[in-house]
C-alpha cells in the first residue's frame, strides 16, 4: 500500500509508506494528488496532447520532515503552473536536506478539490524499527 | 482530556476556559456557542487549537472561537487573535494558505419572479463568462508587471481599468486595497501562480449563488443596505487562489526555523510560525498578506465584472446594473485599535475563519451604512441558506468580530463515503436550485449534510450580540468553479 486517506474535518491527511525513503516521497506525492483527485489526462485523447510531461525538481532544505514539506510545495507549484499531474519521479539526488529529480506525469484534466498547501501540523517523518520501512503522516489544505 | 466540566458557562452563548487550565496559556480562552453545541465541538481538536491559540505572544484579552469553528491546523478554523503588536507576533499559520477567503455580495432591483424565466440561461451564462481555472471557458494571463499593479492596487486598480463601479471600493472591506502593501515582498512563485487566475472561483467550498431574499429581520437596516424581500441577489464566495496559497507557503518555510532558532518563540505546533511582528520579517510578511489579500479582493470585483457581463447579456444593456452591497475578508490580519484595560492598544487582528463586523458609528464603514453598521456576509453550505447580519456595538467584546459560514462536522472522504455528488446535484434540483459544475468531483465533499447548521451558527451570534440578523437569503442557482 502506497499510503491510506485518514480522517479530517476539513483537510486531506495522507499516511504515507515506503521501502525506501525516496519511495516513501514519490508515494507522497501520488497520495497528495490521488486524495485531492486530480485527474490526469488519457494519453492519446484530445486533450492530452502527447500526453507526457517531464519536469526538473531541485530542492533543498533544513532537515528531512520540512525537506518533505518543500517537496510537495514545489511538486504543487509546477503542477498548478503548467497545470499538469505527475504520477513518478526519478530520483538524482537524494539526501536529508536535498533533492534533485526529474518528474514524470500527464496534462491534468480535472481536480476535484485544489490543494492549498503541505502544512507541517502533525507532520511525522520515520523510519519503523523492525522492517526498516519509512512512514509518514502529513496534512493538506484544501 | 478536555470535556465540559473544563468550561465555565459565561452566559447562553458564550463559555470559557481560565488561563491556569494550563500552564502556557497566556489568556483565558472563549468560545461562543450554544449548549447543545458544545457537545460537538469536542468531536475535534478545535478546543486544543484554541488553546494552542492562547499561548501566542502579546496576545491580549482572550482566544476565541466562533460557533462554526472547527479543527484546522495551529488555530482552529474560526479563530480570533487580538495580538499587541508593540511587542507581540504575526503568524501566517494564524492567517492561513487562502488569505482573504471572502464573500461580495451584489445586488439587483430585480424580484425572484422577474428573473425565474431567465435563470437557466444566466446560470449558464455566468458559468460561461467566470474563468474556470482549468482550461475552461475564458483563458486570462497577465503579466507579473500586471499582476504588479494589481497585488499593489487591490480593487481602486481596477475599477480604474474599468473592471467595476466606483461605488465597489467603498462598499468593500480596506476599499479593497491595503496601503501597506509590497510587491518586493511576494515571491515570483506566488506571482506566477496569480498570471492566470484572477477571476476565478476556485475549488472545494467556493461558490457562486444567484439568492433570493427570503426574510427580512430588521427593516430598518435591511432599507440602509438597499434589501428589499423576494430581491435576487449575487453573492461570491473565494480567496486568493493560488498566489494567496504561495505566499503563505513561501513564509511558513521562512518563518519556521526563525521562529526556533533566532526568535526563540515556543509554540505547540510548528504551523504558527510566527516572528515579531515589528520585525524585519514580520513586516515583510504583514505586506505580502496585504498583497494577496488586494489580490483576492480584485479577484472577487473580476468576477463580479464576468457576472455583471452575463448579466447584461442575458437581461439587455438597459437592465438595472448589479450594485455591490459589501465584501468582508474571513481570512486575515488587519491592524486594529482597542481600549484594553484602559488603554488605547493597537493589536494585529488575526482572524482565521471570522469575519469583520464593525458597530454603527465606525468611521471605516461606508457613510451609507454609517448610521446602521458594517454589512457582514455569511454563506451557508451548498445549496442551504446564507445571511446578510449587521456589526453592532457590542461585539467590541470578541474584537468586532463574528462568525463565517457553517464550519465542517463530517471529513470530505465520510461525505463521499455517505453520498454521491449526483445526489447532491439531485437533491439541489428537486428543491429547484439550479446547479451548474463542470463536473461532479468535490460535490460529494460539499453536501450540506458535512456542514454544521447554519441557522444554529448564525443564532448564536445573533443572540451573543455580535451581530445581528438583518435577511436570509437562499439560493436559486449555484455556480461552482472547477
Amino acid at each position: 500500500m502506497k499510503y491510506e486517506i485518514l480522517e479530517h474535518k476539513a483537510d486531506l491527511k495522507i499516511r504515507v509508506f515506503g521501502k525506501t525513503r525516496e519511495e516513501l516521497f514519490e508515494n507522497a506525492m501520488v497520495g497528495m494528488f490521488e486524495g485531492a483527485q486530480y485527474e490526469p489526462s488519457s494519453a492519446g485523447t484530445r486533450e492530452s496532447k502527447g500526453g507526457k510531461a517531464k519536469r526538473e525538481i531541485k530542492i533543498s532544505s533544513l532537515d528531512l520532515p520540512s525537506l518533505l514539506v518543500d517537496f510537495l510545495s514545489e511538486v504543487l507549484y509546477l503542477s498548478e503552473v503548467n497545470r499538469e499531474v505527475y504520477q513518478k519521479i526519478q530520483f538524482k539526488k537524494f539526501t536529508e536536506k536535498e533533492i534533485e529529480g526529474i518528474l514524470s506525469g500527464k496534462k491534468l484534466k480535472g481536480i476535484g478539490v485544489i490543494i492549498k498547501g503541505a502544512t507541517y501540523h502533525g507532520l511525522d517523518i520515520h523510519q519503523k524499527l523492525g522492517d526498516k520501512f519509512w512512514e509518514a503522516t502529513i496534512l493538506f489544505d484544501i | 482530556m478536555i470535556s465540559k466540566k473544563d468550561f465555565r458557562k459565561i452566559n447562553d452563548w458564550l463559555w470559557g476556559i481560565p488561563k491556569s487550565f494550563r500552564p502556557d496559556m497566556r489568556v483565558p480562552a472563549r468560545i461562543y456557542v450554544s449548549e447543545k453545541m458544545l457537545e460537538e465541538v469536542f468531536r475535534d481538536e478545535s478546543v486544543p487549537q484554541l488553546i494552542n491559540g492562547t499561548t501566542l505572544p502579546g496576545i491580549m484579552k482572550y482566544g476565541i472561537a466562533m460557533p462554526d469553528c472547527h479543527e484546522g491546523y495551529s488555530v482552529p478554523i474560526g479563530f480570533v487573535g487580538a495580538i499587541r503588536t508593540s511587542d507581540g507576533i504575526i503568524s501566517p499559520g494564524a492567517c492561513g494558505f487562502d488569505i482573504n477567503c471572502g464573500m461580495k455580495l451584489l445586488k439587483s432591483e430585480y424580484s425572484e419572479k422577474e428573473i425565474e424565466p431567465h435563470l437557466e440561461k444566466l446560470a449558464s451564462e455566468i458559468q460561461k463568462e467566470v474563468p474556470s481555472g482549468l482550461g475552461r471557458g475564458r483563458q486570462i494571463k497577465l503579466s507579473i508587471g500586471e499582476i504588479d499593479r494589481i497585488l499593489e492596487g487591490g480593487v481602486p486598480y481596477l475599477v480604474e481599468k474599468g473592471y467595476g463601479e466606483k461605488e465597489d471600493i467603498e462598499n468593500c472591506e480596506g476599499n479593497g486595497k491595503l496601503e501597506w502593501a509590497d510587491v518586493s515582498s511576494v515571491s515570483n512563485y506566488a506571482k506566477n501562480r496569480g498570471r492566470d487566475q484572477v477571476g476565478t472561483l476556485g475549488s472545494g467550498n467556493h461558490f457562486l449563488e444567484v439568492q433570493k431574499v427570503q426574510e427580512l429581520f430588521d427593516e430598518k437596516v435591511a432599507k440602509a443596505f438597499g434589501l428589499f424581500k423576494d430581491q435576487v441577489v449575487i453573492m461570491i464566495h473565494c480567496g486568493s487562489r493560488g498566489l494567496g496559497h504561495q505566499v503563505c507557503t513561501d513564509y511558513l518555510r521562512e518563518f519556521i526555523p526563525l521562529m526556533t532558532r533566532k526568535y526563540k518563540i515556543p509554540v505547540p505546533d510548528r504551523e504558527f510560525a510566527c516572528v515579531p511582528f515589528n520585525s524585519s520579517e514580520g513586516q515583510r510578511y504583514f505586506a505580502a498578506m496585504a498583497s494577496a489579500a488586494n489580490y483576492a479582493w480584485a479577484n472577487r470585483q473580476m468576477i463580479a465584472h464576468f457576472v455583471r457581463k452575463a448579466w447584461n447579456s442575458v437581461l439587455g444593456e438597459k437592465a438595472s446594473p448589479l450594485v455591490a452591497l459589501y465584501d468582508v475578508a474571513h481570512n486575515i490580519i488587519k491592524k486594529e485599535k482597542y481600549n484594553i484595560d484602559g488603554k488605547e492598544t493597537e493589536v494585529a487582528l488575526h482572524r482565521k475563519g471570522a469575519t469583520r463586523a464593525f458597530p454603527p458609528g465606525h468611521p471605516e464603514i461606508p457613510e451609507r451604512y454609517r448610521e446602521v453598521g458594517q454589512p457582514v456576509l455569511i454563506p451557508g453550505s451548498m445549496g442551504t441558506a446564507s445571511y446578510i447580519l449587521v456589526g453592532t456595538k457590542e461585539g467590541e467584546e470578541a474584537f468586532f468580530s463574528t462568525c463565517h459560514g457553517s464550519g465542517r462536522t463530517m471529513s470530505r472522504h465520510e461525505a463521499m463515503r455517505r453520498v454521491s455528488g449526483q445526489e447532491v446535484v439531485k437533491s439541489l434540483e428537486s428543491k429547484g436550485i439550479i446547479v451548474k459544475c463542470w463536473s461532479l468531483r468535490g460535490i460529494a465533499e460539499e453536501a450540506p449534510m458535512a456542514y454544521k447548521d447554519v441557522e444554529q451558527v448564525v443564532n448564536v451570534v445573533h443572540q451573543a450580540g455580535l451581530s445581528k440578523k438583518v435577511a436570509r437569503l437562499v439560493p436559486l442557482a449555484v455556480i461552482k468553479g472547477e
